[in-house]
């Protein structure tokens, strides 16, 4: 979901309507098959988030609810939102910022369960702000200073200027720059940047190198949900049962995965090249089965106050 | 007789072994660097881990899965472009009027970047795999096309007063005197436009992905930190854009057996 490069987000949002129009005739995929399960194709991001999903697969939780799942690996929601709008897929993974800069923008999306969160712990999250010069000890000291960004007007640099406004510094100081969670470690090590925010397995490789971590998601808000499972306005008035079954089937399997943390290391490995010792050392997210309402709330503030969007979202409408 | 022969045969004269020459040291160089530490190793690992992620990817039959995906993308999306490319081009070229109407809006849309589309191929085709198809089919496009056109107004003169003056028809004259002139220019557009074709069927795979492909599991790659296995990746597409190229200038060959340039050329 972080890996979400929305290359002209406004582009895609603004023909989402078309979108809807043109790809219509795609959405006879999701025809029941003949064994009476509901064949559901779900766009997700190569990443540590969407282990839930794999491990519910593997463990029969949606076989259960008669769902018949297939996993389909995109590069960013700038290609997942457009293809679960037009029905190509039927859900499909996406931060949290994305989805409601997306209502804000008609989009007809919602929804329909949780992600994954911030782990409880500002300290030992899965995601972290890190600097390497040392005169750099708080968030504050960011002012003047360039920090890394995977995308730029979306949660991470969202949640750097609310750490370090929270700190008492002037976010506006602050200047981001794009440049992917791979290329992150690289760019402080030239000192192209004097901080970057990086996720798993990128966190517990850069902290190897001795880099100080001032801050995560987790000190934005404790347990702050990151990303969600989403569908089209459409299949829910159309199907509102199957979405209902997958919101289930998805409640159980994070349940599970939360639960379990060395079987979602193991499966981390089986739809990403992580080696088993990086998973192994990796901070896992926390996976909570529902939505955290009131995380939802305060990045909808946030993002208010960032100007992304012009009121605050509708959490309880776009999050079921 | 013998003397040239014997010259042919010095090693400093065989492009083949040249070549191999070539890549040896280029891959000399980079298991060199970076152990050397001129080059940070963590980021460009040394050849030889390269090597040995390329024998696991080997190993893998999901590799293969993803070197299928990228050649049927690359083949369709290829095969889309040169009859389009082909079929517009004689029409364009053999109509003096259409070809004056539609000069300066090819040559507005031809610089236009694939890759800039990109989010407009994201919303017009929800399917992954068809937004990849339209950032080729664009991209290689533009090549066949532009020789295509060259190559119908290459006639020699001659030849046409010839066919005219033996009142040959229209369908005989496209037969025997425009498609024989057009066809090494198409043979050069398909060369041009294939490995266009291979580079943008990796970069769509990269940045959109939805398919199964090389560039796909590139970026799977670089998101796992398996720096060695994403090198070893670009290394396959590299690998397929040789294969292409020398597939293509085979066919060159084979379809042009008859053309003078192709009878008088020194073999590879």
């Amino acid at each position: 979901m972080l890996r979400t490069r929305f290359i002209a987000l406004l582009a895609v949002t603004a023909l989402a309507a078309t979108t809807s129009a043109c790809g219509s005739d795609d959405s006879s995929d999701a025809a029941p098959a003949t064994g009476g399960a509901d064949k559901v194709k779900v766009g997700v991001i190569p990443i540590v988030d969407v282990a839930p999903i794999y491990l519910g697969k593997a463990k029969g939780f949606f076989t259960k609810q008669n769902v018949d799942l297939s996993l389909e690996q995109a590069q960013g929601g700038a290609a997942i939102v457009p293809a679960v709008v037009s029905g190509q897929y039927q859900f499909g993974f996406s931060n949290v910022v994305s989805l409601m800069i997306g209502q804000s923008k008609n989009v007809p999306i919602k929804a329909v369960a949780n992600g994954n969160n911030a782990t409880a712990d500002a300290a030992k999250d899965f995601s972290g702000l890190l600097v390497k010069d040392s005169a750099i000890t708080r968030p504050k000291d960011l002012e003047g200073k360039t920090v890394a960004s995977n995308t730029l007007k979306n949660i991470v640099d969202t949640s750097v200027k609310d750490l370090v406004r929270k700190d008492g510094g002037d976010p506006s100081k602050v200047k981001f720059v794009e440049i992917a969670f791979p290329d992150m470690a690289a760019a402080l090590d030239a000192n192209r940047v004097q901080a970057i925010f990086v996720v798993e397995p990128f966190l517990t490789s850069a902290k190897a190198k001795g880099w100080k971590q001032i801050g995560s998601f987790a000190a934005v808000s404790p347990s702050l949900q990151v990303a969600a499972y989403f569908t089209s306005q459409q299949l829910l008035g159309e199907k509102a049962d199957l979405v209902k079954r997958f919101s289930a089937a998805m409640k159980e399997s994070l349940a599970y995965a939360d639960a379990h943390p060395d079987e979602v290391r193991q499966i981390v490995t089986t739809y990403t090249t992580i080696k088993a010792e990086a998973a192994a050392a990796m901070t896992l997210p926390k996976f909570a089965p529902d939505m955290d309402k009131t995380s939802l709330d305060t990045m909808s503030n946030l993002l208010v106050q960032e100007g992304l969007l012009a009121a605050p979202a509708d959490t309880a409408k776009l999050f079921q | 007789m013998t003397t040239p022969r014997v010259a042919r045969r010095r090693a400093g004269d065989n492009p083949a072994l040249l070549g191999l020459v070539g890549i040896l040291a280029f891959a000399a160089l980079l298991e060199v660097l970076p152990r050397a530490g001129v080059l940070p190793a963590e980021y460009l690992p040394p050849t030889s881990r390269i090597v040995s992620a390329l024998l696991d990817e080997f190993g893998r039959g999901s590799f293969w899965q993803a070197v299928g995906g990228t050649i049927t993308t690359w083949l369709l999306g290829l095969v889309i472009a040169v009859v389009a490319g082909i079929v517009l081009g004689i029409v364009i070229g053999s109509v003096p009027a259409l070809r004056l109407a539609t000069a300066s809006t090819v040559e507005f849309l031809r610089p236009i970047p694939s890759v800039a589309l990109l989010p407009l191929a994201v919303v017009l085709f929800s399917a992954p795999i068809r937004s990849i198809l339209l950032l080729v089919v664009y991209a290689s496009f533009w090549p066949v096309l532009i020789q295509v056109l060259h190559g119908v107004t290459d006639i020699d003169p001659v030849a046409r007063e010839t066919a005219l003056s033996y009142r040959l028809d229209r369908w005989r004259r496209a037969r025997y005197l425009v498609w024989p002139t057009t066809l090494p220019y198409v043979m050069t557009g398909i060369r041009l436009a294939a490995s266009v074709a291979l580079v943008l069927t990796i970069t769509g795979e990269l940045l959109i992905g939805g398919t199964k492909g090389i560039g796909e599991r590139i970026a799977v790659a670089q998101s796992s930190i398996t720096v060695p296995s994403m090198y070893a990746l670009i290394v396959v597409s590299g690998l397929i854009g040789v294969l292409a190229n020398v597939a293509t200038r085979r066919a060159e060959r084979l379809v042009l057996a008859w053309h003078p340039a192709v009878r008088r050329e020194f073999p590879l």
